[in-house]
């Protein structure tokens, strides 16, 4: 199989198994309570029924809130081109396309909270001011994740850094590279609204951050919404695996079928963080972010040595 | 011959927006007079900027000199490629803002004050393309000045109100600070140079570590303050409030470039800067960056807030700026020539996105009579027009692909990146990658708010309910400076090559071949990306459309968990959508609030005028009450003075002769 076509089976894979990647941090975290819980295919059904159930728009909404979950999807399946899910290289691979990587999913979150302003209704509102606040330390969070990568590497393209450049460098550099693989995760709780920032599972909106956003959206919208912040672990979750396993010695199908495993690797931990803590209070998020930026700046600092 | 025949071009360009304003003042009938006007802008802007495209696209540098007997030598005006893609901004879309300048103060109350505001406006436009252009010390300081004095006349347009007054009042003081700062420079430069033409301050070169440290000082003091970097940045808010939109986008867009465009032509004539130099504009740039885009978010008025991000991308243009002296100090010439080129383009985009959102921001307070975002609300519905083209404003200005923020920003993030794998100090100018991040996720909390309270939602007030959309003649130029941002963000590539060709100016020929062309096909892949973005956007959205067409689909009022009896004043406001974040900076962010039993209040301040510059100002003036005894007031002691002064005089010229022979 050429290269090519090895790379679009991976993207296609990783977009196929995403909901199910979600489903195994539930599965997990029902194991770990004691609970029976949903089967891990939940979401797949879930997105099914959605996509054929009818929408409610509400009056004062204009096309703002209709072109939202399009673009919030759209964004995601773009990011995900870039994302090296073999731990060999990505789709498409151009130089600073990890800045663009996070700039596009920028464009999405921004399509998101105008739709949420879009309903006027206060609760949108609320999630929408949240979702800034949490998101602009995330990347804060994610850009000193890639300039460490970057020093480590020399590349500044995401499949550079997190594909093939890693693994000479986890001889030397452990502590660097655990504490940067530690931030990228804690990262990823907070962008995919996972506790300990948000709770995807309570049901008092005024603790919600990205679900009192979505409130007023139904039908086919929702489901493409979640589909969205399913393949955004996803995403996310492949980076992670790519710091603390990187795979790029291994033979090209043994570097696929690893991926899977370290995505399911990855919904299991997150599964067994959101078992073993609760949320934090609002106030308290804002720590949060600064002491996940701050793992990765110490693992920056001690790559500049 | 060809030479002089641009040379001739561009002066004929120049001349039309002269006649612009002449007619401005000269024709009586109204409607002829704005036709007329707009007509000659247009194409003033037109004519003007082919001999700046022709230079830019290949041809020879132009060049023209006038003898003079007056003091200070010829005066000289050419055009290399730096001054030829500033001529192009600053011809370009201060046509555009002019014309809609037009269109603005005749819907105004003052309308017997247009004529003078057009004649200024035409002066403006001519002294920036001047400035830019100007290759002797005179004819640049008389631009300069015409420049600062024009801009402060539009800015009291509304003389009648005390805040314009004030605002006004900071402008001229400080403007004139930074001019004498400049005075300063160019006193000390042309101590060792021939004659007063910038080709000779180049030949005669900076002398010693501390003449050289005096000269770039008073540049940096100069050109920051025209700027607004931090801290000298307080000027900028106030001036660009009070003024008219056209005029704030005229300032906002190209009269702070004139200082970017000072501190390049100071390190193209002064030779490689020392690292201080390079340290001191990205640290400078990074401050400006965070707290200017911060600060914005603390404002709820719409032009306040844009001046503030205007010091944002000041701060991001400074951040380049001082990442290519950083390349150039530690020879790395790739670093130096991105970092130049990031510069220069977001310099450009800036133009675009800033003048676009001022004009767009002047529809809306045409359209509903107030600036203050807690009023507005509802407005996509009523002026779409306005609202897509703030939109792709917006969209532009927090860096998002597919537009042009994007493309210069990702350059500036390559140039910052590509510090990280060198052995030497710059290798710490890698931190300002995550400090850019946390910038875009301000400077995109910042603009949900702008546009989801002003444009989303419901209305909030009377004249936000009853707001109508505005002519034809504000939204031409409005959206052809929105058709140009989109331009660039599509056509990344063919925007990048002219800039990073005029970016290898400053580190010398030959060194740059492999990293430009590299750079360049990085560009060319962002249009690709770009493109990829749309199409999958459009593919996403016949999805979606096939499947709302199997479903049934309602309308109904807003859901938010069955919450009956939604007001308009139940919306989030624009305080509450910064709240979060403006609590997480505390003090820094310079918010006061009131609380009382049944009443909140919350203004924002500025920490820089409010706490250093006005008590500093106050402190002046008490030293300066203290020495009023000396002014009595009665001639005898004035004549006293005088005879103490020649006593003194001719002691030291007795004690100070020399010895007889």
């Amino acid at each position: 199989m050429n290269e090519t076509a090895l790379r679009v089976l991976a993207v296609a894979g990783a977009l196929g198994i995403a909901p199910a990647v979600a489903g195994v941090a539930t599965r997990t975290k029902s194991f770990l309570t004691g609970r029976r819980g949903p089967p891990a295919w939940q979401l797949y059904a879930d997105l099914w029924k959605l996509l054929h159930r009818g929408a409610v728009y509400s009056e004062s909404t204009t096309a703002a809130f209709r072109i939202a979950p399009v673009v919030s999807l759209a964004t995601v399946l773009v990011a995900a081109t870039l994302v090296p899910f073999d731990g060999r290289a990505a789709l498409v691979i151009f130089p600073g396309d990890a800045f663009a990587f996070a700039a596009v999913l920028g464009l999405g979150r921004f399509a998101f909270v105008l739709g949420a302003l879009d309903t006027g209704s206060s609760f949108e509102g609320m999630g929408g001011s949240r979702e800034v606040m949490v998101a602009t330390f995330v990347e804060g969070s994610l850009l000193l994740v890639f300039a460490a990568t970057a020093v480590v590497t020399g590349e500044t393209s995401l499949s550079g850094m997190f594909g093939g450049g890693l693994l000479p460098r986890w001889a030397t550099a452990i502590p660097s590279l655990v504490m940067v693989g530690v931030s990228l995760f804690a990262a990823t709780l907070a962008e995919c609204a996972r506790v300990p920032v948000d709770d995807p599972a309570t049901h008092l909106e005024l603790t919600m951050i990205h679900e009192v956003a979505v409130l007023d959206h139904s039908g086919p919208d929702l489901a493409f919404l979640l589909y969205a912040a399913a393949i955004k672990l996803t995403l996310l979750g492949a980076l992670v695996s790519g710091v603390l396993w990187p795979r790029s010695e291994l033979p090209p199908g043994a570097a696929l079928a690893g991926g899977a495993v370290a995505l399911v690797a990855v919904g299991a931990a997150v599964g067994i963080v959101e078992s073993a803590t609760s949320r934090i209070r609002m106030p308290k998020v804002p720590l949060y972010l600064a002491g996940s930026a701050a793992f990765a700046l110490i693992g920056l600092a001690l790559l500049l040595q | 011959m060809e030479g002089d025949q641009s040379v001739t071009v561009f002066f004929a360009g120049l001349a039309m927006h002269i006649l612009a304003g002449v007619a401005a003042l000269v024709v009586r009938a109204s409607l002829l007079r704005n036709r007329l006007v707009i007509v000659l802008l247009i194409a003033g802007s037109a004519v003007a900027a082919v001999p700046a495209f022709g230079v830019l696209t290949g041809g020879a540098p132009l060049l023209a000199r006038w003898p003079s007997a007056l003091p200070g030598g010829d005066w000289v005006i050419g055009m290399d490629p730096l001054s030829a893609v500033f001529v192009l901004v600053m011809v370009l879309v201060g046509g555009a803002c002019a014309v809609f300048g037009v269109g603005y103060m005749r819907g105004s109350n003052g309308s017997d004050r247009s004529p003078a505001s057009h004649a200024a406006v035409a002066v403006l436009l001519v002294s920036l393309s001047v400035v830019v252009s100007a290759q002797s010390v005179v004819l640049f300081l008389v631009a300069w000045e015409l420049m600062a004095i024009a801009s402060f006349l539009l800015i009291m347009t509304d003389h009648t109100h005390a805040d314009v007054r004030r605002a006004g009042i900071i402008y001229l003081v400080v403007t004139h600070t930074a001019t004498l700062a400049l005075f300063v420079m160019f006193a000390l430069w042309t101590r060792a140079s021939s004659d007063w033409t910038f080709a000779s301050l180049a030949a005669a070169g900076t002398g010693t570590a501390w003449g050289q440290a005096a000269l770039l000082g008073c540049a940096l003091f100069a050109f920051g303050i025209k700027a607004g970097l931090v801290p000298a940045h307080f000027w900028l808010p106030p001036a660009h409030a009070a003024a008219p939109s056209h005029v704030s986008a005229i300032m906002s867009g190209l009269v702070i470039k004139t200082g970017i465009y000072g501190l390049m032509r100071v390190v193209l004539l002064a030779g490689p800067p020392p690292t201080w130099w390079g340290w001191t504009l990205l640290i400078a740039g990074a401050a400006s960056a965070l707290l200017g885009v911060l600060w914005a978010l603390a404002q709820h008025d719409i032009k306040r807030l844009l001046a503030y991000h205007s010091v944002e991308n000041i701060g991001i243009i400074c951040m380049g700026l001082g990442l290519g002296a950083l390349g150039t100090s530690y020879a790395r010439p790739p670093i130096a020539v991105i970092g130049y080129g990031a510069a220069l383009l977001h310099t450009v985009n800036h133009a675009l996105f800033k003048s676009l959102l001022f004009l767009a921001a002047g529809a809306v307070q045409r359209a509903t009579g107030t600036r203050h975002l807690e009023e507005l609300g509802g407005l996509a519905r009523r002026m779409p027009a306005t609202w897509g083209a703030f939109a792709i404003g917006a969209v532009a200005i927090v860096g998002l692909p597919p537009l042009n923020g994007f493309v210069s920003e990702w350059l500036l993030f390559l140039g910052l990146l590509g510090a990280a794998p060198a052995t030497n100090a710059v290798r710490l100018s890698v931190l300002g990658a995550p400090l850019l991040a946390v910038v875009g996720g301000l400077a995109l909390a910042c603009f949900t708010k702008v546009a989801g309270v002003a444009f989303l939602g419901t209305a909030r007030s009377g004249g936000a309910a009853a707001a109508r959309e505005v002519g034809i003649g504000l939204m031409a130029p409005t959206w052809t400076l929105a058709f140009a941002c989109a331009a660039i963000g599509l056509f990344a590539g063919s925007a990048v090559a002219p800039i990073l060709h005029v970016a290898g100016l400053f580190v010398g020929p030959g060194a740059t071949v492999a990293v430009v062309g590299s750079a360049i096909d990085g560009a060319r892949a962002v249009t690709a990306f770009a493109a990829v973005l749309i199409g999958v956007v459009a593919l996403v959205a016949v999805l979606r459309a096939r499947f709302l067409r199997r479903v049934v689909v309602r309308q109904g009022p807003t859901w938010a968990c069955a919450f009956p009896a939604q007001t308009p004043r139940m919306q989030y406001t624009a305080s509450s959508f910064a709240n979060p974040i403006i609590r997480i900076f505390g003090g820094l962010a310079g918010v006061r609030e009131h609380r009382g039993a049944t009443v909140y209040h919350s203004s924002a301040r500025d920490l820089v005028l409010d706490d250093l510059t006005l008590p500093a100002w106050r402190g002046i003036q008490r030293l300066a009450l203290r020495l009023r005894p000396m002014q009595q007031g009665r001639l005898h002691v004035y004549l006293l003075y005088v005879i103490a002064a020649l006593v003194a005089l001719l002691a030291w010229l007795v004690l100070n002769m020399p010895a007889a022979s």
